[in-house]
């Protein structure tokens, strides 16, 4: 990032998010920027935001994250005051916004269709949210410069938005959410109109931009790479309530529940009933004949019940001749799929169960000598899965 | 010729055939001088006289009737008076078909067709019944007086039949629908969520009317605005039921020359000046609309 | 609804030119004007004859005579007023009838023939259809309301003279929307030549007519019927006919309005209504016995019974009905005859003239 007045532009100071010493959340004595107390939202009979409770930490970068339907754009647009909760409230560094129109609220929006007023150049665009708060023209110009510097777009101020290109759109749409330097900047799927290589691109410039800013985000997206790669903490949407809220690494790694561990990545769950607890470790008794399974867990299981064992396919082995882990179960090799980078193995176990086993191709050649048909091994270490009880 | 060329002679055809060549004839005439014959005008030009009776022709034909309109106040004033009732005319228009058109393009998906329908319906009747209906409703023993006086809002009938006032309600009540139909394209195509971006961006809802709303339905603002206004201004049938002896408009002038005076060449003179003065609004809204269709 | 016929005539007519030559063999095309015949007249000559009448309608002579000025109208029969026949007979409008096809020619009333002369030299051209009076319609009650007991009804200063009119116009005044029946009324009222084609003089009805314009609701040739009938208007400056019908609808709807024409007593304008054949008419043949079934005697007093208006037929006055003979609203007696008037029409220069000055009086400019 290029930032010629960067002591100007950040309300707040500058500071780095992926430090991994930043987790205000950890810290009972910091207050949270955005207080969701209990909030539901209903439309006629259908209950979009089901009793949700969330704080957010100034400064984070944070992702709303579902399938769509789930109740995140809902849950944005109540942050931004266009939709009002059924019940609950919603507190701003403590105030209460209840009843505060999308005008009065330090809250700034960038929509999923940019929303640019196309009868507006690049620099009216800009400039719109600043005439508003009634800021002397030659402060406006020099925040229309430094926001245009901000998203590399200064030669573009002239232009209307019907003469940009998506990227460029996008820019602008979102260095006019930041023109009135709002508490809260609102992402609604922001990059989603973008290809893949021009989203990843952006992803990394949103978050320089952050950093830069210093300021709260938060975005809602579909894409759960973009949400794991820009965001301090995720929400993960279902159905109106919160799966499970944390760093995206926590996420992937210890999932909640078994909606996570599927809506994020790859997996592999096998079902299995509780036969024994050791330590943090979990044994579970998945099918007759077999060995039981092990994997850690932070939760506690009585001996007997249903619980789900669950594992990235990267972090299972495949092998030819039975291996020395603990997760040792023999298959037959169903399919193979070369990915370039990686091979993902379809191996069905002797209940039917297809577990996916993923190889890093690491030399040029991807033949391991293992073929169709072919009678293999499947195996991980213990610390390598997880055991949810949902 | 190529058959692409061939297309687009075809418009050109027509412009020359319904547009063009009753045109010439009509400056033709108003270049002729009264006469008791058929048709009454003089000269008539009779091909059978060869070169020598064309250039008799050309050389009986002149200006005397445009000096004529212009030495008249009548005519001038009948210009003058088309122009603002065109124009008042046009704009409580606009201020009555903006409402109907802003609800309209908000009203759910599922009614839209049908409203749209109920704001064309009135097409379905002739337009001259639905003038004609007027004058009962303004009569001074009409409608609207009997409403007004039973509900005691007036004691002594309003004279409204035969006024000006009477002209506004008839142009503007035939005419809405020319001017709620734009409107409502332009602001069914908008994306609603610029609203919401400007009121994100600190703009009460009426700021935001007019600060994204009402620019961005101005194409369809100016097409309404252009399609009422032209015919307003040559307008005859509303002006000669509904309005009094004294409206003056520059239609019932024209027909008034041309039927009740008989008046041809004058009449033909002043359907020209009309012609000439509308092509500037007429032009104005040609490169309006293919601005627009180059913005895409 | 009159304008709506008028109105609907003009279209109809506009069509009736690609018609007449389909079926020519067998349609009549006739245009006359509005409210001016007994549909049963109509029925019967179909009857007889195996003849289609294709009948159409008009309100002013003006408009009459721009369809024929165009040419080619498509109709066998018209039926212009005097004055304007007579200019229309000059640009070479109408056919000389064919005497030998109207056996019924003896059956006209020479008393008239004499004074239609004037317009058509020799009666070679037209047949009189219909005759009447331009004179007052009013209603008796609102009159004398607005002006007493002793309201001028029978006299010309009733609309030319402001301080009478003024007092009507909260009751609503009518005029016809004709000014060659209008300005030749207010020159009579001056006591000049009603028949002048001075312009000098003519421009002394220009003062009288703007001065009473302000009061007039209404300058129109067909409204009034209703308009008197309804008691929407308290006095009309109109043909005679025309009034008497408003009588018989007041009279009918019996609301209290008792509807009554005068003729002043200054004089009136006596008018003429022709029959005609155009020169291009697409059926002369048909026309001509048209014109000589409207000629027969029974059927000339069944047609001024249903309008009200005097014919020039001398033999169907024995067959009047009591009520339109001994009228002396539709049959002057001889005495008020000599009173009456007529007027020719103006030259080209002149017309234009007047045009304008009605113009003037009708919309102030």
């Amino acid at each position: 990032m290029r930032l010629s007045r960067r002591a100007s532009l950040s309300r707040c100071s500058v500071v780095m998010v992926n430090d991994p010493n930043f987790r205000p959340w950890d810290d009972p004595n910091t207050k949270p920027l955005i207080d969701i107390q209990n909030v539901t939202k209903k439309f006629g009979d259908f209950t979009a935001i089901d009793d949700l409770s969330l704080k957010i930490y100034p400064k984070e970068f944070f992702a709303i994250l579902g399938p769509s339907g789930c109740g995140k754009t809902t849950l944005m647009r109540m942050l931004g005051g266009f939709d009002a909760p059924t019940k609950g409230s919603i507190l701003l560094e403590g105030q209460d916004l209840t009843g505060t129109s999308p005008a009065q609220r330090p809250v700034n929006m960038m929509f999923q269709s940019y929303a640019l007023f196309p009868h507006l150049s690049v620099g009216e665009n800009i400039a719109f949210g600043l005439k508003r708060e009634k800021m002397p023209k030659a402060d406006i110009k020099i925040r229309v410069q430094e926001m245009l510097e901000l998203v590399q777009l200064s030669e573009l101020e002239k232009r209307k938005p019907h003469q940009l290109s998506g990227g460029q759109r996008q820019r602008v749409a979102l260095a006019r959410a930041l023109a009135k330097r709002p508490k809260l900047l609102l992402l609604d799927e922001p990059l989603g109109a973008l290809d893949k290589k021009l989203r990843e691109a952006t992803q990394f410039e949103l978050m320089g931009i952050q950093e830069q800013l210093g300021c709260t985000f938060v975005i809602v997206t579909h894409d759960q790479e973009e949400a794991m790669t820009v965001s301090s903490r995720i929400a993960v949407m279902d159905q109106g309530e919160i799966a499970q809220v944390a760093p995206p690494e926590t996420i992937y790694e210890a999932p909640a529940s078994r909606y996570v561990a599927d809506f994020i990545g790859d997996v592999n769950i096998i079902e299995g009933r509780v036969s024994t607890t050791k330590e943090n470790a979990v044994f579970l008794d998945w099918h007759e004949n077999e060995v039981s399974l092990s994997a850690l867990s932070d939760q506690s299981f009585t001996i007997g019940s249903t619980a789900w064992l669950s594992v990235r396919p990267e972090k299972i082995q495949i092998y030819k001749e039975p291996p020395q882990t603990n997760n040792a179960i023999a298959g037959k090799v169903l399919d193979i799929a070369y990915l370039g980078n990686v091979s993902t193995y379809h191996v069905e176990l002797s209940n039917g169960q297809v577990i996916k086993a993923q190889e890093t191709n690491a030399g040029r050649s991807a033949n391991r000598g293992i073929d169709w048909e072919q009678s293999v091994w499947v195996g991980w270490s213990t610390d390598a899965g997880i055991v949810l009880s949902q | 010729m190529k058959p692409s060329r061939l297309i687009i002679a075809i418009p050109y055809l027509w412009l020359a055939l319904l547009f063009l060549a009753p045109f010439f004839i009509v400056i033709k005439m108003s270049l002729s001088d009264l006469a008791v014959s058929i048709p009454p005008y003089t000269p008539q030009l009779d091909l059978s006289g060869g070169w020598e009776a064309i250039t008799a022709y050309w050389a009986a034909l002149d200006l005397e009737n445009y000096t004529w309109l212009a030495d008249d106040p009548l005519y001038i004033n009948s210009f003058k008076s088309s122009l603002i009732i065109a124009s008042v005319s046009t704009l409580i228009t606009l201020a009555v078909a903006y409402p109907i058109a802003y609800a309209l393009a908000c009203s759910p998906q599922r009614w839209r067709a049908l409203l749209v329908m109920l704001v064309i319906l009135p097409f379905w009747t002739s337009f001259l019944i639905r003038v004609y209906a007027w004058i009962g409703i303004l009569k001074t023993e009409g409608l609207l007086n009997q409403l007004l006086l039973s509900v005691g809002m007036i004691s002594d009938p309003l004279t409204i039949l035969n006024t000006n006032t009477a002209v506004y309600i008839g142009i503007v009540y035939s005419y809405l629908p020319f001017m709620v139909l734009p409107i409502y394209a332009t602001l069914e195509k908008m994306d609603w969520s610029l609203i919401e971006a400007a009121e994100d961006l600190g703009s009460s809802r009426l700021s935001a009317f007019w600060l994204v709303t009402f620019p961005l339905s101005l194409p369809g603002v100016i097409a309404g605005c252009f399609l009422v206004f032209i015919p307003a201004m040559g307008e005859f049938v509303i002006p000669d039921l509904l309005g009094g002896s004294d409206t003056l408009m520059i239609g019932k002038t024209l027909w008034v020359e041309f039927f009740s005076n008989r008046d041809w060449p004058v009449a033909s003179a002043v359907a020209v000046v009309l012609l000439v003065l509308l092509i500037v609004p007429i032009v104005l809204f040609q490169r309006q609309q293919q601005k627009l269709s180059e913005a895409g | 609804m009159k304008l709506i016929g008028a109105i609907t005539a003009f279209a109809l007519a506009a069509g009736a030119v690609s018609f007449a030559n389909a079926d020519d063999d067998k349609v009549v095309n006739v245009y006359n004007w509005s409210d001016y015949i007994d549909e049963a007249v109509l029925a019967d000559f179909e009857k007889e004859t195996g003849i289609k009448v294709r009948y159409d309608v008009f309100d002013s002579n003006e408009l009459l005579e721009t369809k024929m000025l165009a040419g080619k109208s498509g109709y066998d029969v018209v039926v212009p007023t005097g004055t304007f026949l007579s200019r229309q007979i000059e640009a070479g409008v109408f056919q000389k009838l064919d005497f030998s096809k109207l056996p019924h020619a003896g059956n006209m009333w020479d008393d008239v023939k004499n004074v239609t002369a004037i317009y058509d030299p020799d009666n070679a051209y037209s047949v009189n259809y219909m005759w009447g009076t331009t004179g007052i319609g009013y209603n008796e009650e609102k009159i004398k309301e607005a002006l007493g007991d002793d309201a001028p009804t029978d006299s010309l200063a009733l609309f030319f003279d402001p301080k009478n009119i003024e007092k009507l116009s909260s009751c609503g005044v009518h005029m016809l929307d004709a000014p060659t029946e209008i300005i030749p009324a207010a020159l009579k009222y001056l006591g000049e030549d009603p028949n002048t084609k001075d312009p000098e003089v003519i421009k002394k009805a220009e003062d009288v007519l703007l001065a009473i314009r302000p009061h007039v609701l209404k300058f129109h040739s067909s409204e009034y019927i209703n308009a008197l009938a309804n008691g929407d208007i308290c006095a009309a400056f109109g043909w005679s006919g025309d009034v008497l019908q408003a009588r018989d609808r007041a009279a009918e709807a019996d609301a209290g309005n008792t509807i009554v024409y005068k003729i002043p007593k200054e004089g009136a304008l006596m008018w003429f209504d022709q029959m005609a054949i155009p020169a291009d008419a697409p059926n002369p043949e048909l026309g001509h016995k048209f014109i000589d079934y409207i000629m027969r005697a029974y059927v000339a007093a069944a047609a001024s019974n249903y309008v009200n208006y005097a014919n020039g037929n001398k033999a169907a006055q024995g067959l009047l009905d009591d009520g339109v003979i001994n009228d002396p609203a539709i049959y002057p007696s001889t005495e008020t005859m000599k009173n009456l008037y007529s007027v020719t029409a103006y030259p080209p220069k002149v017309n234009r003239v007047v045009t304008r000055m009605w113009t003037k009086v009708k919309t102030g400019q």
